[in-house]
Protein backbone atom coordinates (compact mmCIF):
# COMPACT_ATOMS: atom_id res chain seq x y z
CA UNK A 1 0.00 0.00 0.00
CA UNK A 2 2.49 2.56 0.90
CA UNK A 3 4.59 1.42 -2.13
CA UNK A 4 1.76 1.99 -4.31
CA UNK A 5 1.06 5.56 -2.78
CA UNK A 6 5.07 6.18 -3.28
CA UNK A 7 5.08 5.17 -6.35
CA UNK A 8 1.92 7.54 -7.36
CA UNK A 9 3.63 10.30 -5.31
CA UNK A 10 6.85 10.12 -7.80
CA UNK A 11 4.30 9.81 -11.15
CA UNK A 12 2.88 13.12 -10.20
CA UNK A 13 5.72 14.81 -9.51
CA UNK A 14 7.80 13.32 -13.13
CA UNK A 15 4.01 14.17 -14.69
CA UNK A 16 4.34 18.04 -12.57
CA UNK A 17 8.06 18.48 -13.67
CA UNK A 18 7.97 17.26 -17.34
CA UNK A 19 4.79 19.04 -18.06
CA UNK A 20 4.38 22.26 -20.02
CA UNK A 21 4.09 25.17 -17.57
CA UNK A 22 0.44 25.71 -19.06
CA UNK A 23 0.48 26.71 -22.98
CA UNK A 24 3.10 29.95 -23.61
CA UNK A 25 0.82 33.43 -23.97
CA UNK A 26 2.94 34.67 -26.88
CA UNK A 27 5.65 32.50 -28.71
CA UNK A 28 7.57 33.76 -31.49
CA UNK A 29 7.16 31.02 -34.42
CA UNK A 30 10.46 28.83 -35.24
CA UNK A 31 12.56 31.60 -37.77
CA UNK A 32 10.41 34.58 -37.65
CA UNK A 33 11.89 37.99 -36.53
CA UNK A 34 11.67 39.66 -33.23
CA UNK A 35 8.30 41.12 -32.78
CA UNK A 36 7.97 44.98 -33.15
CA UNK A 37 5.75 45.38 -30.00
CA UNK A 38 7.42 45.42 -26.84
CA UNK A 39 5.91 43.26 -24.87
CA UNK A 40 7.91 44.19 -21.21
CA UNK A 41 5.86 47.35 -22.57
CA UNK A 42 2.33 45.63 -21.94
CA UNK A 43 3.20 41.80 -20.44
CA UNK A 44 1.04 39.34 -21.48
CA UNK A 45 -1.44 37.86 -18.55
CA UNK A 46 -4.13 35.21 -19.07
CA UNK A 47 -6.78 37.41 -17.50
CA UNK A 48 -5.89 40.67 -19.47
CA UNK A 49 -5.75 38.82 -22.78
CA UNK A 50 -9.37 37.25 -22.19
CA UNK A 51 -10.59 40.57 -21.10
CA UNK A 52 -8.99 41.70 -24.13
CA UNK A 53 -10.98 39.14 -26.24
CA UNK A 54 -14.05 40.16 -23.78
CA UNK A 55 -13.86 43.47 -25.35
CA UNK A 56 -13.11 42.21 -29.05
CA UNK A 57 -16.31 40.21 -29.49
CA UNK A 58 -18.62 42.91 -27.09
CA UNK A 59 -20.73 45.16 -29.24
CA UNK A 60 -20.94 47.83 -25.58
CA UNK A 61 -17.88 49.63 -27.93
CA UNK A 62 -20.49 50.96 -30.51
CA UNK A 63 -22.48 53.77 -29.88
CA UNK A 64 -25.84 51.89 -29.62
CA UNK A 65 -24.40 48.85 -28.52
CA UNK A 66 -24.71 46.81 -31.82
CA UNK A 67 -21.08 46.75 -33.62
CA UNK A 68 -18.25 44.97 -31.95
CA UNK A 69 -14.65 44.49 -33.30
CA UNK A 70 -16.23 40.95 -34.92
CA UNK A 71 -18.68 42.24 -36.69
CA UNK A 72 -16.44 43.55 -39.24
CA UNK A 73 -13.11 40.89 -38.24
CA UNK A 74 -14.69 37.44 -38.30
CA UNK A 75 -12.08 35.19 -37.47
CA UNK A 76 -13.58 32.54 -39.65
CA UNK A 77 -12.18 34.79 -42.57
CA UNK A 78 -8.96 36.30 -40.95
CA UNK A 79 -10.56 38.59 -39.22
CA UNK A 80 -12.05 40.13 -42.09
CA UNK A 81 -15.31 41.55 -42.93
CA UNK A 82 -16.02 38.44 -45.46
CA UNK A 83 -17.92 38.93 -48.62
CA UNK A 84 -18.09 42.89 -48.14
CA UNK A 85 -15.95 45.03 -50.29
CA UNK A 86 -16.70 48.10 -48.23
CA UNK A 87 -16.94 47.37 -45.13
CA UNK A 88 -20.02 48.58 -43.00
CA UNK A 89 -20.81 49.99 -39.37
CA UNK A 90 -23.33 51.34 -37.04
CA UNK A 91 -26.69 51.74 -38.25
CA UNK A 92 -26.04 50.28 -42.00
CA UNK A 93 -23.45 52.93 -42.75
CA UNK A 94 -20.74 51.74 -45.24
CA UNK A 95 -17.18 52.58 -44.99
CA UNK A 96 -14.40 53.88 -47.43
CA UNK A 97 -12.31 50.70 -47.30
CA UNK A 98 -12.26 46.79 -46.95
CA UNK A 99 -11.49 45.99 -43.28
CA UNK A 100 -7.91 44.55 -42.65
CA UNK A 101 -7.08 40.56 -41.49
CA UNK A 102 -5.75 40.37 -38.51
CA UNK A 103 -3.14 38.43 -37.56
CA UNK A 104 0.55 38.75 -36.69
CA UNK A 105 -0.18 41.94 -35.33
CA UNK A 106 3.04 42.53 -32.80
CA UNK A 107 5.34 42.32 -36.17
CA UNK A 108 2.97 44.96 -37.61
CA UNK A 109 4.86 48.64 -37.44
CA UNK A 110 1.63 50.64 -38.29
CA UNK A 111 -1.99 50.02 -38.79
CA UNK A 112 -5.12 50.23 -41.18
CA UNK A 113 -4.45 50.53 -45.11
CA UNK A 114 -2.97 54.10 -44.62
CA UNK A 115 -0.67 53.46 -41.40
CA UNK A 116 -2.85 56.71 -39.87
CA UNK A 117 -2.71 54.17 -36.55
CA UNK A 118 1.03 53.99 -34.89
CA UNK A 119 0.76 51.85 -31.95
CA UNK A 120 -1.33 48.07 -31.71
CA UNK A 121 -2.73 49.71 -28.81
CA UNK A 122 -3.83 52.49 -30.43
CA UNK A 123 -5.72 50.99 -32.84
CA UNK A 124 -9.21 50.28 -31.59
CA UNK A 125 -9.36 54.01 -30.47
CA UNK A 126 -9.90 54.96 -35.14
CA UNK A 127 -13.12 52.11 -35.63
CA UNK A 128 -14.85 53.40 -32.18
CA UNK A 129 -15.13 56.90 -33.21
CA UNK A 130 -15.17 56.86 -36.46
CA UNK A 131 -18.76 57.63 -37.25
CA UNK A 132 -19.50 55.17 -39.88
CA UNK A 133 -18.05 52.46 -37.46
CA UNK A 134 -18.96 52.61 -33.80
CA UNK A 135 -19.69 56.19 -33.73
CA UNK A 136 -18.83 56.25 -30.37
CA UNK A 137 -16.08 57.98 -27.88
CA UNK A 138 -13.41 56.37 -26.25
CA UNK A 139 -13.65 58.44 -23.05
CA UNK A 140 -17.77 57.24 -22.58
CA UNK A 141 -16.66 53.50 -23.63
CA UNK A 142 -14.46 53.68 -20.40
CA UNK A 143 -17.48 55.05 -18.65
CA UNK A 144 -19.58 52.26 -19.62
CA UNK A 145 -17.33 49.85 -18.46
CA UNK A 146 -17.44 51.45 -15.06
CA UNK A 147 -21.23 51.09 -14.63
CA UNK A 148 -21.18 47.19 -16.08
CA UNK A 149 -20.56 44.75 -13.55
CA UNK A 150 -19.00 42.01 -15.35
CA UNK A 151 -16.59 44.66 -17.10
CA UNK A 152 -15.74 45.51 -13.04
CA UNK A 153 -15.06 41.87 -12.36
CA UNK A 154 -12.86 41.48 -15.73
CA UNK A 155 -11.23 44.75 -15.02
CA UNK A 156 -10.78 43.77 -11.67
CA UNK A 157 -9.17 40.27 -12.33
CA UNK A 158 -6.81 41.10 -15.09
CA UNK A 159 -5.13 44.50 -13.48
CA UNK A 160 -5.74 44.21 -9.49
CA UNK A 161 -7.79 46.67 -8.59
CA UNK A 162 -10.73 48.52 -8.96
CA UNK A 163 -9.21 51.25 -11.42
CA UNK A 164 -10.95 51.33 -15.21
CA UNK A 165 -8.54 53.49 -17.54
CA UNK A 166 -8.75 54.15 -21.33
CA UNK A 167 -4.95 52.89 -20.68
CA UNK A 168 -5.55 49.37 -18.99
CA UNK A 169 -8.62 49.32 -21.69
CA UNK A 170 -6.45 49.81 -24.53
CA UNK A 171 -3.83 47.56 -23.44
CA UNK A 172 -6.08 44.53 -22.65
CA UNK A 173 -7.51 44.76 -26.21
CA UNK A 174 -3.80 44.91 -27.24
CA UNK A 175 -3.38 41.53 -25.40
CA UNK A 176 -5.98 39.76 -27.46
CA UNK A 177 -4.98 41.07 -30.46
CA UNK A 178 -0.91 39.72 -29.96
CA UNK A 179 -2.22 36.32 -29.21
CA UNK A 180 -3.43 36.16 -32.98
CA UNK A 181 -0.54 34.78 -34.42
CA UNK A 182 -0.62 32.74 -37.86
CA UNK A 183 1.95 29.95 -38.34
CA UNK A 184 1.05 27.07 -39.48
CA UNK A 185 -0.08 26.81 -42.62
CA UNK A 186 1.14 24.16 -45.19
CA UNK A 187 3.48 26.15 -45.84
CA UNK A 188 5.03 26.87 -42.42
CA UNK A 189 4.87 23.06 -42.28
CA UNK A 190 6.78 22.46 -45.31
CA UNK A 191 9.54 25.26 -44.53
CA UNK A 192 9.98 23.25 -41.01
CA UNK A 193 9.94 20.13 -42.92
CA UNK A 194 7.24 18.94 -39.78
CA UNK A 195 4.84 16.33 -40.50
CA UNK A 196 6.56 14.93 -43.62
CA UNK A 197 4.72 18.23 -45.55
CA UNK A 198 5.44 19.02 -48.97
CA UNK A 199 4.54 20.97 -52.10
CA UNK A 200 2.89 19.26 -54.83
CA UNK A 201 4.69 20.10 -58.25
CA UNK A 202 2.00 22.58 -59.04
CA UNK A 203 2.38 24.54 -55.68
CA UNK A 204 6.35 24.03 -55.97
CA UNK A 205 5.65 25.91 -59.12
CA UNK A 206 3.50 28.60 -57.95
CA UNK A 207 6.28 29.57 -54.73
CA UNK A 208 9.04 29.61 -57.42
CA UNK A 209 7.03 31.90 -58.73
CA UNK A 210 6.23 34.03 -55.86
CA UNK A 211 9.51 34.18 -54.99
CA UNK A 212 10.44 35.59 -58.29
CA UNK A 213 7.74 38.63 -58.90
CA UNK A 214 6.06 39.02 -55.34
CA UNK A 215 8.97 38.64 -52.65
CA UNK A 216 9.77 42.13 -52.79
CA UNK A 217 6.74 43.32 -51.10
CA UNK A 218 5.09 40.49 -49.43
CA UNK A 219 8.01 39.20 -47.64
CA UNK A 220 8.74 35.70 -46.10
CA UNK A 221 7.74 34.66 -43.45
CA UNK A 222 5.07 37.26 -42.84
CA UNK A 223 4.32 37.81 -45.93
CA UNK A 224 4.78 41.67 -46.04
CA UNK A 225 7.45 44.07 -45.57
CA UNK A 226 5.37 46.59 -43.09
CA UNK A 227 5.70 49.12 -46.01
CA UNK A 228 3.08 50.91 -48.41
CA UNK A 229 3.21 50.97 -52.12
CA UNK A 230 1.31 51.69 -55.04
CA UNK A 231 0.59 48.72 -56.34
CA UNK A 232 -0.89 50.03 -59.78
CA UNK A 233 -4.89 49.90 -59.08
CA UNK A 234 -6.50 52.36 -61.17
CA UNK A 235 -8.14 55.20 -58.56
CA UNK A 236 -12.18 54.39 -57.69
CA UNK A 237 -13.13 57.70 -58.29
CA UNK A 238 -16.52 57.13 -56.60
CA UNK A 239 -13.90 57.02 -53.31
CA UNK A 240 -10.93 59.18 -54.29
CA UNK A 241 -9.02 57.75 -51.40
CA UNK A 242 -5.47 58.82 -51.60
CA UNK A 243 -4.48 56.44 -49.17
CA UNK A 244 -0.85 56.62 -47.75
CA UNK A 245 -1.15 60.70 -48.49
CA UNK A 246 -3.67 61.27 -46.77
CA UNK A 247 -1.70 60.74 -43.65
CA UNK A 248 1.52 62.27 -44.16
CA UNK A 249 0.62 65.22 -46.94
CA UNK A 250 3.01 64.36 -48.89
CA UNK A 251 2.62 63.54 -52.62
CA UNK A 252 4.99 60.78 -53.08
CA UNK A 253 2.96 58.96 -50.93
CA UNK A 254 -0.13 59.40 -53.45
CA UNK A 255 -2.19 56.43 -53.70
CA UNK A 256 0.38 53.95 -51.48
CA UNK A 257 -1.26 51.54 -49.17
CA UNK A 258 -0.34 49.27 -46.44
CA UNK A 259 1.26 45.90 -48.22
CA UNK A 260 -1.16 43.26 -46.80
CA UNK A 261 0.03 40.24 -45.38
CA UNK A 262 -1.42 36.97 -47.62
CA UNK A 263 -1.67 34.58 -45.32
CA UNK A 264 -4.95 32.83 -45.19
CA UNK A 265 -5.59 34.36 -48.16
CA UNK A 266 -8.31 31.82 -49.70
CA UNK A 267 -10.65 33.24 -47.14
CA UNK A 268 -10.13 36.71 -46.88
CA UNK A 269 -12.06 37.70 -49.83
CA UNK A 270 -12.82 40.61 -51.39
CA UNK A 271 -9.07 41.70 -51.90
CA UNK A 272 -7.55 45.18 -52.10
CA UNK A 273 -7.98 48.26 -49.89
CA UNK A 274 -11.83 49.03 -51.80
CA UNK A 275 -12.34 44.98 -51.76
CA UNK A 276 -12.28 45.13 -55.76
CA UNK A 277 -11.54 41.91 -56.86
CA UNK A 278 -13.45 38.92 -55.22
CA UNK A 279 -11.24 35.82 -56.67
CA UNK A 280 -7.73 35.03 -55.88
CA UNK A 281 -7.30 34.52 -59.80
CA UNK A 282 -9.05 38.46 -60.56
CA UNK A 283 -5.69 39.33 -58.30
CA UNK A 284 -2.87 37.66 -59.94
CA UNK A 285 -4.77 38.66 -63.30
CA UNK A 286 -3.95 42.47 -62.10
CA UNK A 287 -0.79 41.99 -61.33
CA UNK A 288 0.00 40.17 -64.95
CA UNK A 289 -2.22 42.74 -66.60
CA UNK A 290 -3.92 45.47 -65.10
CA UNK A 291 -1.12 48.07 -63.51
CA UNK A 292 -1.76 51.44 -64.21
CA UNK A 293 1.56 53.30 -64.29
CA UNK A 294 1.45 56.46 -62.83
CA UNK A 295 4.01 58.49 -60.88
CA UNK A 296 4.16 56.48 -57.60
CA UNK A 297 3.42 53.00 -59.17
CA UNK A 298 6.20 50.85 -57.07
CA UNK A 299 9.13 50.20 -58.65
CA UNK A 300 8.72 46.10 -58.63
CA UNK A 301 5.56 47.15 -60.73
CA UNK A 302 7.31 48.77 -63.51
CA UNK A 303 8.59 46.24 -64.92
CA UNK A 304 5.47 43.99 -66.31
CA UNK A 305 4.85 40.36 -64.73
CA UNK A 306 4.76 37.60 -67.58
CA UNK A 307 2.77 34.73 -66.30
CA UNK A 308 1.25 31.93 -68.92
CA UNK A 309 -2.23 30.63 -68.06
CA UNK A 310 -1.03 27.86 -66.45
CA UNK A 311 1.67 29.71 -64.26
CA UNK A 312 -1.35 32.00 -62.87
CA UNK A 313 -3.10 28.76 -61.67
CA UNK A 314 0.38 27.55 -60.10
CA UNK A 315 0.93 30.89 -58.28
CA UNK A 316 -2.80 30.69 -57.11
CA UNK A 317 -2.44 27.43 -55.69
CA UNK A 318 0.88 28.09 -53.39
CA UNK A 319 -1.22 30.78 -52.13
CA UNK A 320 -3.76 28.38 -50.82
CA UNK A 321 -0.95 26.92 -49.04
CA UNK A 322 -1.05 29.55 -46.84
CA UNK A 323 -3.96 28.91 -45.35
CA UNK A 324 -4.13 27.69 -41.56
CA UNK A 325 -6.79 26.41 -40.56
CA UNK A 326 -5.82 25.92 -36.74
CA UNK A 327 -5.77 29.39 -36.49
CA UNK A 328 -9.12 30.14 -38.43
CA UNK A 329 -11.05 27.86 -36.30
CA UNK A 330 -8.77 27.94 -32.89
CA UNK A 331 -11.73 28.48 -30.08
CA UNK A 332 -8.89 30.68 -27.69
CA UNK A 333 -10.24 33.29 -30.22
CA UNK A 334 -13.76 32.76 -30.52
CA UNK A 335 -16.75 34.52 -28.38
CA UNK A 336 -16.44 33.89 -25.27
CA UNK A 337 -19.47 32.47 -23.24
CA UNK A 338 -17.81 32.34 -20.35
CA UNK A 339 -17.61 35.99 -19.54
CA UNK A 340 -19.91 37.24 -21.72
CA UNK A 341 -23.17 34.67 -21.23
CA UNK A 342 -25.58 35.09 -23.38
CA UNK B 1 18.71 67.25 29.94
CA UNK B 2 19.52 64.08 27.43
CA UNK B 3 15.60 63.90 26.60
CA UNK B 4 16.06 67.54 25.68
CA UNK B 5 18.80 66.99 23.80
CA UNK B 6 17.16 64.05 21.77
CA UNK B 7 14.19 66.71 21.14
CA UNK B 8 15.76 68.90 19.95
CA UNK B 9 17.86 66.59 17.57
CA UNK B 10 14.69 65.27 16.08
CA UNK B 11 13.90 69.07 15.53
CA UNK B 12 17.02 69.13 13.32
CA UNK B 13 16.07 66.21 11.75
CA UNK B 14 12.71 67.21 10.63
CA UNK B 15 14.26 70.70 9.66
CA UNK B 16 17.04 69.39 7.40
CA UNK B 17 14.47 66.79 6.00
CA UNK B 18 12.13 69.47 4.79
CA UNK B 19 14.74 71.87 3.73
CA UNK B 20 15.56 69.66 1.69
CA UNK B 21 13.10 70.61 -0.59
CA UNK B 22 10.63 73.76 -1.30
CA UNK B 23 7.75 74.03 -3.49
CA UNK B 24 7.66 76.70 -6.29
CA UNK B 25 4.24 77.44 -8.07
CA UNK B 26 3.92 77.41 -11.58
CA UNK B 27 0.52 78.73 -12.66
CA UNK B 28 -1.19 79.49 -15.86
CA UNK B 29 -3.60 82.16 -16.59
CA UNK B 30 -6.00 81.98 -19.42
CA UNK B 31 -6.38 85.66 -20.20
CA UNK B 32 -8.37 88.04 -23.05
CA UNK B 33 -6.26 91.01 -23.51
CA UNK B 34 -6.11 92.77 -19.79
CA UNK B 35 -8.98 90.54 -18.49
CA UNK B 36 -8.79 86.81 -16.81
CA UNK B 37 -10.41 84.47 -19.67
CA UNK B 38 -13.80 82.77 -18.46
CA UNK B 39 -15.66 80.05 -20.29
CA UNK B 40 -18.87 81.54 -21.99
CA UNK B 41 -18.00 85.04 -21.20
CA UNK B 42 -17.83 87.56 -24.45
CA UNK B 43 -14.93 89.31 -25.30
CA UNK B 44 -14.50 92.55 -27.96
CA UNK B 45 -12.23 90.73 -30.97
CA UNK B 46 -10.91 92.89 -33.63
CA UNK B 47 -13.42 95.07 -35.57
CA UNK B 48 -16.79 94.83 -34.30
CA UNK B 49 -16.86 91.06 -33.83
CA UNK B 50 -17.00 89.04 -30.60
CA UNK B 51 -15.78 86.20 -29.30
CA UNK B 52 -16.52 83.15 -26.99
CA UNK B 53 -14.03 80.53 -25.27
CA UNK B 54 -16.32 77.18 -23.93
CA UNK B 55 -13.12 74.90 -23.79
CA UNK B 56 -9.36 75.97 -23.80
CA UNK B 57 -6.56 72.60 -22.49
CA UNK B 58 -3.57 71.88 -23.48
CA UNK B 59 -0.16 69.58 -22.50
CA UNK B 60 2.64 71.28 -20.66
CA UNK B 61 5.28 69.27 -20.25
CA UNK B 62 8.97 68.38 -20.06
CA UNK B 63 9.79 71.45 -17.38
CA UNK B 64 13.20 72.61 -16.92
CA UNK B 65 14.68 75.45 -14.11
CA UNK B 66 17.94 76.99 -16.36
CA UNK B 67 20.46 79.30 -14.85
CA UNK B 68 22.17 81.26 -17.50
CA UNK B 69 20.73 79.18 -20.16
CA UNK B 70 22.14 75.74 -18.36
CA UNK B 71 19.46 73.23 -17.30
CA UNK B 72 19.49 72.97 -13.64
CA UNK B 73 16.55 71.36 -12.84
CA UNK B 74 14.25 69.00 -14.62
CA UNK B 75 11.14 67.71 -13.76
CA UNK B 76 10.80 64.05 -13.47
CA UNK B 77 8.04 62.34 -15.67
CA UNK B 78 6.77 65.94 -16.58
CA UNK B 79 3.67 65.60 -18.25
CA UNK B 80 0.32 68.04 -17.61
CA UNK B 81 -2.73 68.40 -19.07
CA UNK B 82 -4.23 71.83 -18.32
CA UNK B 83 -8.09 72.67 -18.86
CA UNK B 84 -9.05 75.90 -17.97
CA UNK B 85 -12.48 74.13 -16.84
CA UNK B 86 -10.79 72.67 -13.79
CA UNK B 87 -8.70 75.32 -12.49
CA UNK B 88 -6.63 73.42 -10.10
CA UNK B 89 -4.69 72.14 -13.31
CA UNK B 90 -3.85 75.18 -13.99
CA UNK B 91 -1.50 75.16 -11.42
CA UNK B 92 1.27 73.03 -10.98
CA UNK B 93 3.73 72.50 -8.01
CA UNK B 94 7.57 71.82 -8.57
CA UNK B 95 9.21 70.01 -6.07
CA UNK B 96 12.91 71.96 -6.56
CA UNK B 97 16.10 71.35 -3.93
CA UNK B 98 16.59 73.98 -1.23
CA UNK B 99 18.55 76.98 -2.68
CA UNK B 100 18.39 76.25 -5.98
CA UNK B 101 19.14 79.24 -8.10
CA UNK B 102 17.60 79.80 -11.67
CA UNK B 103 16.30 82.36 -13.78
CA UNK B 104 14.30 81.05 -16.39
CA UNK B 105 11.78 77.99 -16.64
CA UNK B 106 11.92 75.83 -20.16
CA UNK B 107 8.76 74.15 -20.96
CA UNK B 108 7.25 71.95 -24.19
CA UNK B 109 3.45 73.31 -25.71
CA UNK B 110 2.73 69.51 -26.43
CA UNK B 111 3.59 65.94 -26.12
CA UNK B 112 7.41 64.82 -28.11
CA UNK B 113 7.09 62.08 -30.52
CA UNK B 114 8.67 59.38 -28.61
CA UNK B 115 5.84 59.61 -26.25
CA UNK B 116 3.50 59.95 -29.04
CA UNK B 117 4.55 56.73 -31.27
CA UNK B 118 4.98 54.60 -27.46
CA UNK B 119 1.48 52.63 -27.17
CA UNK B 120 -1.11 53.59 -24.52
CA UNK B 121 -0.05 55.32 -21.63
CA UNK B 122 -1.90 56.44 -18.41
CA UNK B 123 -2.46 58.88 -16.35
CA UNK B 124 -2.60 62.73 -18.11
CA UNK B 125 -1.62 60.75 -20.81
CA UNK B 126 -4.46 58.39 -21.10
CA UNK B 127 -5.78 58.45 -24.25
CA UNK B 128 -9.10 58.42 -23.12
CA UNK B 129 -8.91 61.79 -22.33
CA UNK B 130 -10.38 64.08 -24.81
CA UNK B 131 -6.75 65.21 -26.08
CA UNK B 132 -6.17 62.13 -28.17
CA UNK B 133 -6.83 61.48 -32.02
CA UNK B 134 -8.55 58.82 -32.93
CA UNK B 135 -8.13 58.79 -36.78
CA UNK B 136 -5.10 59.27 -37.02
CA UNK B 137 -2.56 57.90 -33.89
CA UNK B 138 -1.31 61.44 -32.16
CA UNK B 139 -1.90 63.17 -28.92
CA UNK B 140 -3.51 66.88 -29.34
CA UNK B 141 -1.19 69.35 -27.93
CA UNK B 142 -3.16 72.49 -27.56
CA UNK B 143 -7.51 72.71 -27.97
CA UNK B 144 -9.10 75.96 -28.50
CA UNK B 145 -12.83 76.08 -28.96
CA UNK B 146 -15.66 78.63 -29.05
CA UNK B 147 -17.65 80.61 -31.13
CA UNK B 148 -17.65 83.90 -32.81
CA UNK B 149 -19.83 85.51 -35.20
CA UNK B 150 -16.99 86.23 -37.45
CA UNK B 151 -16.99 82.70 -38.10
CA UNK B 152 -19.03 81.36 -41.25
CA UNK B 153 -19.65 78.08 -39.08
CA UNK B 154 -22.60 76.28 -38.35
CA UNK B 155 -23.36 77.79 -34.90
CA UNK B 156 -20.23 80.31 -35.60
CA UNK B 157 -18.03 77.58 -33.99
CA UNK B 158 -14.09 77.55 -34.19
CA UNK B 159 -12.20 74.79 -33.01
CA UNK B 160 -8.38 74.50 -33.49
CA UNK B 161 -7.09 70.92 -32.26
CA UNK B 162 -3.31 71.33 -32.86
CA UNK B 163 -0.99 68.42 -32.98
CA UNK B 164 1.01 66.16 -35.14
CA UNK B 165 4.40 64.62 -34.14
CA UNK B 166 6.24 63.17 -36.94
CA UNK B 167 8.67 64.74 -39.02
CA UNK B 168 7.68 68.30 -40.57
CA UNK B 169 4.32 67.88 -38.99
CA UNK B 170 5.88 68.27 -35.78
CA UNK B 171 4.08 70.97 -33.96
CA UNK B 172 5.60 70.58 -30.21
CA UNK B 173 6.67 73.76 -29.09
CA UNK B 174 9.88 74.61 -26.45
CA UNK B 175 9.58 78.27 -25.07
CA UNK B 176 11.71 79.46 -21.93
CA UNK B 177 10.51 82.60 -20.05
CA UNK B 178 12.53 84.59 -17.57
CA UNK B 179 11.30 84.19 -13.99
CA UNK B 180 12.73 84.60 -10.78
CA UNK B 181 13.33 81.62 -7.89
CA UNK B 182 11.23 83.35 -5.39
CA UNK B 183 8.20 81.43 -4.47
CA UNK B 184 6.65 81.12 -8.14
CA UNK B 185 5.41 82.37 -11.24
CA UNK B 186 2.37 83.09 -13.32
CA UNK B 187 2.53 82.34 -16.59
CA UNK B 188 -0.58 83.96 -19.02
CA UNK B 189 -1.69 82.99 -21.65
CA UNK B 190 -3.37 85.69 -24.18
CA UNK B 191 -5.92 84.40 -26.36
CA UNK B 192 -6.73 87.81 -27.74
CA UNK B 193 -3.17 87.71 -29.01
CA UNK B 194 -3.02 84.42 -30.31
CA UNK B 195 -6.67 85.15 -32.13
CA UNK B 196 -4.73 88.21 -33.62
CA UNK B 197 -3.86 87.84 -37.64
CA UNK B 198 -6.29 85.09 -37.72
CA UNK B 199 -8.94 85.68 -39.89
CA UNK B 200 -11.90 83.53 -38.13
CA UNK B 201 -14.27 83.99 -41.43
CA UNK B 202 -11.43 81.70 -43.29
CA UNK B 203 -9.30 79.96 -40.45
CA UNK B 204 -11.93 78.32 -38.20
CA UNK B 205 -11.31 75.28 -38.31
CA UNK B 206 -7.65 73.67 -38.04
CA UNK B 207 -7.45 69.46 -37.29
CA UNK B 208 -5.34 67.89 -38.11
CA UNK B 209 -1.71 67.67 -38.40
CA UNK B 210 0.37 70.16 -40.72
CA UNK B 211 1.82 73.47 -41.69
CA UNK B 212 -1.55 75.45 -40.25
CA UNK B 213 -0.91 73.28 -36.82
CA UNK B 214 2.80 73.75 -36.84
CA UNK B 215 1.74 77.80 -37.47
CA UNK B 216 -0.57 78.41 -34.89
CA UNK B 217 1.58 76.60 -32.03
CA UNK B 218 4.08 78.99 -33.11
CA UNK B 219 1.34 81.15 -32.21
CA UNK B 220 0.14 80.14 -28.84
CA UNK B 221 3.79 79.65 -27.46
CA UNK B 222 3.92 83.50 -28.70
CA UNK B 223 1.31 84.35 -26.56
CA UNK B 224 2.51 83.02 -23.13
CA UNK B 225 4.19 85.74 -21.36
CA UNK B 226 4.95 86.26 -17.71
CA UNK B 227 2.20 88.27 -16.28
CA UNK B 228 0.53 90.59 -14.20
Amino acid sequence: MRRTVLCICVLWAVAVAFAPAGKALFKVPKGWPRPVYDLSHNPLSEKKILLGRALFHDPILSADSTISCVSCHLQYSAFTHVDHKLSHGIAGHIGRRNSPTLMNMAWGTQFMWDGAVNHLDMQPLAPIAHPDEMAFAADSVVLRFRRSDVYKRLFYEAWGDSDITGERFLKSMAQFMLTLVSSNSKYDKVMRHEDNAAFTPQEANGYRLFRANCEACHKEPLFTTNGFANNGLPIDTGLNDMGRMGVTGRPADSLLFKIPTLRNIEFSYPYMHDGRFSKLRDVVEHYATGIEYGPTLSPELRKPIMLSPNEKVDLVAFLLTLTDRGFLFDTAFSFPVDVLGR
Amino acid sequence: MVRALYILLCFLMVGTVSAQTRQYAVSFVPCYGDNILTAGDTYAAAGIDTVQVTTLRFYISGIELMRQETSVWKEANSYHLLDMEEPSSMHLALNIPNGLAFDAIKLRLGIDSITNVSGAMGGELDPTKGMYWSWQSGYINFKLEGTSPACATRKHEFQFHLGGYAGAQNSMQTVVLKVNDKDGVAISLDIKKFLSGIDLHTTNSIMIPGPNAVALSRKVVGSFSIGP
